[in-house]
């Protein structure tokens, strides 16, 4: 009997030593951040979890909020969709076009002491450029540049085997810059996690991570863009909710102070008359739309293309499935958010069933069967998705709707594996990288399959001039082309809403859901009421 | 040997082979099903041999045997290897969001006991009668809950409308030495009561009919002839020998608790690792899955094997099957 | 005289009870069990006859996450649909996936479980296989198969099953253990049968009432495991089922301030296995005489 006793004892012993072991435990109070309170500490909730935070490998929309109070842009983009000064004072190209540069401010450091100069800019350019870190999507912008030198400790210049008008305004604005000191210390850069010990050019800093769970910031001084030179927080806090049900009742409460990833469209009337909490538009940089695979009979004819687009609802999918929530796009890959660029001339096709079928009449085709692809974790294009079907029924056209899950939804979307393709992009942000990357034949992505000598042309054109006027004629030519011959079917642009305690004031709004109203200029400027 | 050092070595090499089971299993999943991480990381301008070079970095392109026989070899060394997407170990990914998820299934399975058992008692002791009812109406309701929708109830009105409990997570963030404690507890109510609640409902269930069945064995009918207490043949000798099979049923339930801690975890931002199983499927991170589930099933088998084990300290007959 | 045995008439003095006869009369006398039973009736009927009783909710109208009022019983969803309509049409689609994902798994289960009770040489294999498969993380699996095999309403049937047989499998076989080494079992050996003969003939009869509330409560998991499945991202995109609903009410972020879109859903899988799990109940109390009410 009390051999059993003691084994008995003995047994729970074990599995409370096992327990105790790997519990977690209680920070000290020596990690403590010295005197902040409430009221200079911001709260903002996010949906998806921080990844890595090597911000020159590809990074989750999280990530980028976090590492964007870290390491800066050289450049940012205005309320009217073009590039404005950041790091950068002034950038552009030599007359003959073959060299880039980047004029930078002298007032940066790095939380370390060191300033933050030219050798910081031309270390990234170069070592994305040899590297190729996985996930990057700046690297797929150099394909015409050499290499980037450091000529004075204020300019970067771009070694370019021939006239490129994307590298610079891409490069500027979708690399951010890191320490040399830090990073160059690395073999691999796609081994680098820098998960601790961070050097920040501010306005802030990572101080603490509990992971999945929330992840501390906290101010860097002097940062030259807030005001008078000191970030108005004192610290930062990203918090993990994984479903958006719950992260809308953390506001409610008072939890979180803002939710940073776009509200589902449902939510934004409730949220608007909650008392004590705001909602912010922020203009939409992308826009959403479909493309029919030319690669594919009967899509590479006109008409038939042209008849699926007649067969869609624009209005009603504005209405209900965006709530409202988004405007037309003119069937133009260059929307209204890109004011330069955009050519109000263009008109979005309408919606009529019966052109539909006369145009498939013309084209001598039948019973219309296809397939559309889409991903399951886009709610907004899953809502829409049976409408577009219901529309085109109208028109005698069957589209089968493949949702998918996103991993087989990409794989397919790269073999090109569909009749159509329905998906958004965040982020075009500039007009001729834009058209270059949509509609090259080897454009990284083409999803029209489209391969049409005059639009290449007119493509390749506005590449290889700095003319700002020749670009913007170029461009609106190939748009032009696009909308009347129906190679990509834009449907629309959503902008999105975000919701903050009323509480909080001085939030500055950037267009796309990146900068929106938390990037680092918003972020060092925003305080309580 | 005696019978209960042999039961005890079988049940420790029964637990390994489970493990190797559970391991195997994923792995073959992983490899066999469609889907490639280097499509998952890729960027839109990732061409085929950046793929190639990922897929190769990764070892996905050697033969199924080969990078079965790496990995078990790295295993028992115990390197879980390194995330695809993280660039950081397994271990470090793991080991910061396991001991949560033990601490909710684990308390989440003491509350089931020790309110199962009381809850237990009264319905066997009163079976057929209105108490008896009203336990199998909760035991039924209870495990036919579904727990997204509990979890978000609770939350809205214990959480937003009364402010009893915070909303989500597992701790804050300002809180130090005994006090972080306190604020852990708390936050751990709402989603450890979701969990519980599923599992009490099988388990009362459970409970009941096996103590109905033994305190109608002979043993108890003799217990009662000689003149002892109620109270005594119920909690001494009936609950005694249901609790044996209940016992067991509780190694399953953790099982099934920590597998389906998923949906508790989403639902109340817990930093478990049932939803870095989520995230990790979504980003195809192959190590951290294995990982995960290997983790997950090492948890399991050693549950059980203690369960196996307290039953075979209890019950004699067991050691010589 | 003669009086021939065979001509008088005998009155019978009583009725020998068929064991299913008392079970049956039992189970009709438990309240409890009559009223989950009609309820499950009225969900199959419900099922069966949901183009009689909604509309296939498709497309969108602009009435967009309205409360339940006179027009919309059950209120409408983030694209105006009717949820009523949703939850009849979820009720054919949950308790497919239910009963189709219960009979696969209980006729692997039942298959296997008998296998190794009878043969007690494979038992041990196979018992192995059962116990390893007991211990599988379910839901995280199902999450994996279901992510990497993409979404469709068989694979979502197949992956439950696949997870479902095991358990199936133990209680066949606890079951079948009882009644193998018992003497008739013997008998039927000795008198020469073929195995095929006795497991279809003996041991199948004696493990019926265990499979009959086993695909019951199999079902019923299927269901919520569906719903899970579903909620998580992973279910059939283009069928309603219950999962479903709730699916579109999370992600449109409608679960607490549109509270219909999360309660009705939730009330239907309730209702399905509450019912199930009491069915299962008052079978076994009226299968065992002990508990028998009379």
């Amino acid at each position: 009997m009390r051999a059993q006793r003691l084994i008995r004892v003995c047994v729970i012993g074990a599995v409370g030593a096992f327990l105790a072991a790997c519990a977690p435990s209680a920070p000290s109070t020596q990690n403590a951040a010295a005197g902040s309170s409430p009221s200079d500490t911001l709260t903002i909730a996010t949906t998806t979890d921080v990844v890595n935070l090597n911000p020159m490998l590809g990074n989750s929309r999280t990530d980028s909020w976090v590492t964007d109070l870290m390491y800066p842009r050289l450049l940012t983009v205005s309320a009217n969709g073009s590039k404005e000064p950041n790091l950068a004072t002034k950038w552009g190209y030599s007359a003959d076009g073959k060299t880039g540069f980047f004029d930078l401010r002298n007032d940066f450091a790095w939380s370390d002491g060191t300033k933050l100069t030219a050798t910081d800019v031309a270390y990234t350019i170069n070592t994305i450029k040899t590297q190729k870190p996985k996930g990057n999507v700046v690297s797929g912008f150099m394909s015409n540049l050499d290499k980037a030198t450091a000529v004075s400790p204020t300019r970067v210049e771009l070694q370019l085997n021939k006239p490129d008008s994307i590298v610079v305004p891409e490069v500027g604005f979708w690399m951010t810059v890191v320490p040399e000191h830090i990073f160059s210390k690395q073999a691999k850069i796609d081994d680098f996690a820098n998960a601790s010990d961070w050097v920040s050019a501010g306005p802030y800093r990572l101080s603490s991570i509990a992971k999945g769970q929330s992840y501390t910031l906290e101010r860097v001084e002097p940062y030259p863009i807030a005001p008078n030179g000191k970030p108005t927080l004192a610290k930062v806090v990203f918090k993990v909710y994984p479903d958006v049900n719950t992260e809308i009742l953390a506001l409610k409460k008072g939890d979180v102070d803002v939710i940073a990833n776009a509200l589902p469209p449902a939510q934004v009337k409730d949220l608007k008359g909650t008392s004590g909490i705001s909602v912010t538009e922020v203009p939409g940089l992308g826009f959403t739309h479909m493309t029919y695979n030319m690669k594919r009979k009967p899509m590479d004819n006109v008409l038939v293309r042209q008849a699926l687009a007649h067969a869609v609802d624009y209005k009603s999918i504005r209405a209900v499935a965006v709530q409202g929530q988004a405007v037309t796009a003119n069937s133009s890959p260059i929307t209204d958010s890109l004011k330069e660029f955009a050519d109000p001339t263009l008109k979005e096709y309408t919606f009529d069933p019966q052109k539909s079928k006369a145009l498939l009449a013309q084209a001598g085709v039948s019973n219309l069967k296809l397939t559309m692809i889409y991903s399951l974790q886009d709610p907004v294009i899953a809502a829409w998705s049976s409408m577009v079907k219901d529309s085109a029924a109208q028109a005698g056209i069957t589209i089968d709707l493949k949702g998918m899950d996103r991993n087989t939804y990409l794989a397919k979307t790269v073999a090109g594996d569909y009749d159509i393709y329905a998906g958004s992009f965040a982020i075009m942000d500039e007009p001729v990288s834009n058209m270059a990357l949509q509609y090259l034949p080897d454009g990284a992505i083409n999803y029209s399959q489209v391969n049409d000598p005059q639009l290449t042309s007119l493509i390749e054109q506005a590449q290889s001039t700095i003319d700002k006027g020749k670009q913007k004629s170029l461009v609106q030519q190939a748009a032009g082309y696009v909308n009347k011959n129906m190679i990509d079917n834009i449907m629309y642009v959503q902008n999105l809403n975000v919701a903050h305690s009323s509480k909080w004031d001085g939030f500055i709004t950037r267009p796309s859901e990146l900068l929106s109203i938390i990037d680092p200029a918003s972020l060092a400027n925003v305080h309580q009421k | 040997m005696p019978p209960l050092a042999w039961y005890a070595l079988r049940r420790v090499a029964h637990g390994l082979v489970t493990l190797w089971f559970a391991i195997t299993i994923t792995f073959l999943l992983l490899r066999l099903l469609p889907g490639d991480p280097a499509t998952a990381i890729a960027s839109t301008n990732m061409d085929a041999t950046m793929r190639q070079e990922l897929l190769t970095k990764y070892g996905l392109t050697e033969s199924l045997p080969i990078q079965y026989g790496k990995y078990l070899v790295q295993l028992v060394q115990g390197n879980l290897g390194t995330s695809f997407s993280q660039s950081e170990p397994v271990s470090t990914v793991l080991m910061a969001r396991l001991p949560w998820t033990l601490l909710l299934t684990g308390s989440a399975l003491v509350v089931t006991v020790a309110i199962g058992i009381p809850l237990g008692v009264v319905a066997a002791t009163h079976a057929k009668g209105a108490l008896d009812r009203i336990v199998q109406v909760v035991g039924v309701v209870g495990q036919s809950l579904f727990v997204p929708s509990v979890g978000i109830f609770l939350l809205y009105i214990l959480g937003l409308k009364l402010k009893w409990f915070p909303i989500g997570g597992a701790h804050d963030e300002n809180v130090y030495g005994i006090a972080w404690y306190l604020n852990v507890g708390w936050h751990l109510v709402l989603p450890c009561a979701s969990l519980a609640l599923v599992s009490l409902g099988s388990y009362v269930l459970i409970l009941r009919s096996t103590l109905i069945e033994s305190l109608g064995e002979d043993f108890c009918v003799l217990a009662r002839a000689k003149g002892t207490p109620e109270r005594i043949v119920v909690w001494k000798h009936g609950l005694r020998n249901a609790l044996l099979p209940t016992t067991t049923l509780l190694g399953l339930q953790l099982g099934f608790m920590v597998g389906g801690s998923v949906l508790t975890e989403t639902i109340f931002a817990y930093p478990g690792v049932g939803r870095a199983i989520y995230e990790s499927v979504i980003r195809l991170d192959f190590p951290v899955l294995q990982g995960a589930f290997v983790l997950l099933a090492a948890t399991v088998v050693a549950a059980n094997m203690i369960t196996d084990l307290a039953y075979g300290l209890l019950d004699p007959r067991v050691r010589t099957a | 005289m003669s009086i021939v045995l065979a001509d008088l008439e005998t009155e019978p003095v009583g009725q020998q009870e068929s064991a299913a006869g008392a079970t049956w009369y039992a189970f009709r006398h438990n309240p409890m069990g009559l009223v989950a039973l009609g309820l499950m009736l009225v969900l199959v009927l419900v099922g069966l006859g949901a183009p009689l009783i909604a509309h296939y909710p498709s497309g969108f109208t602009s009435d967009v996450l309205q409360s339940p009022s006179s027009l919309h019983w059950f209120g409408t969803d983030n694209l105006g649909r009717d949820i009523m309509a949703e939850v009849v049409w979820g009720t054919r689609i949950s308790m497919t996936v239910g009963f189709c994902a219960s009979l696969l798994a209980v006729t692997f289960g039942v298959l296997i479980g008998m296998l190794g009770a009878y043969f007690p040489r494979a038992d041990t294999a196979l018992g192995m296989v059962v116990d390893l498969s007991l211990s599988l993380p379910v839901l995280p699996l199902m999450i994996l198969v279901a992510a990497l095999a993409g979404p469709s309403l068989g694979t979502i049937i197949l992956v439950i099953s696949f997870f479902s047989w095991p358990e199936v499998a133990r209680v066949v076989r606890s079951q079948a253990l009882s009644v193998v080494n018992l003497p008739y079992m013997d008998a039927a050996r000795v008198l020469g049968g073929r195995h095929r003969w006795i497991l279809r003939r003996h041991l199948l009869p004696a493990v019926a009432p265990v499979i009959t509330v086993t695909v019951v409560l199999t079902a019923s998991r299927a269901v919520i495991a569906e719903a899970g499945l579903s909620f998580l991202g992973m279910g059939d995109p283009s069928s309603w089922s219950w999962g479903r609903i709730l699916y579109e009410s999370q992600q449109s972020g409608s679960m607490t301030s549109d509270w219909w879109t999360t309660l009705f859903p939730s009330a239907a899988i309730l209702l399905l296995v509450v019912a199930a799990t009491l069915i299962a109940i008052a079978y076994n109390d009226a299968r065992n005489p002990r508990s028998r009410e009379d």
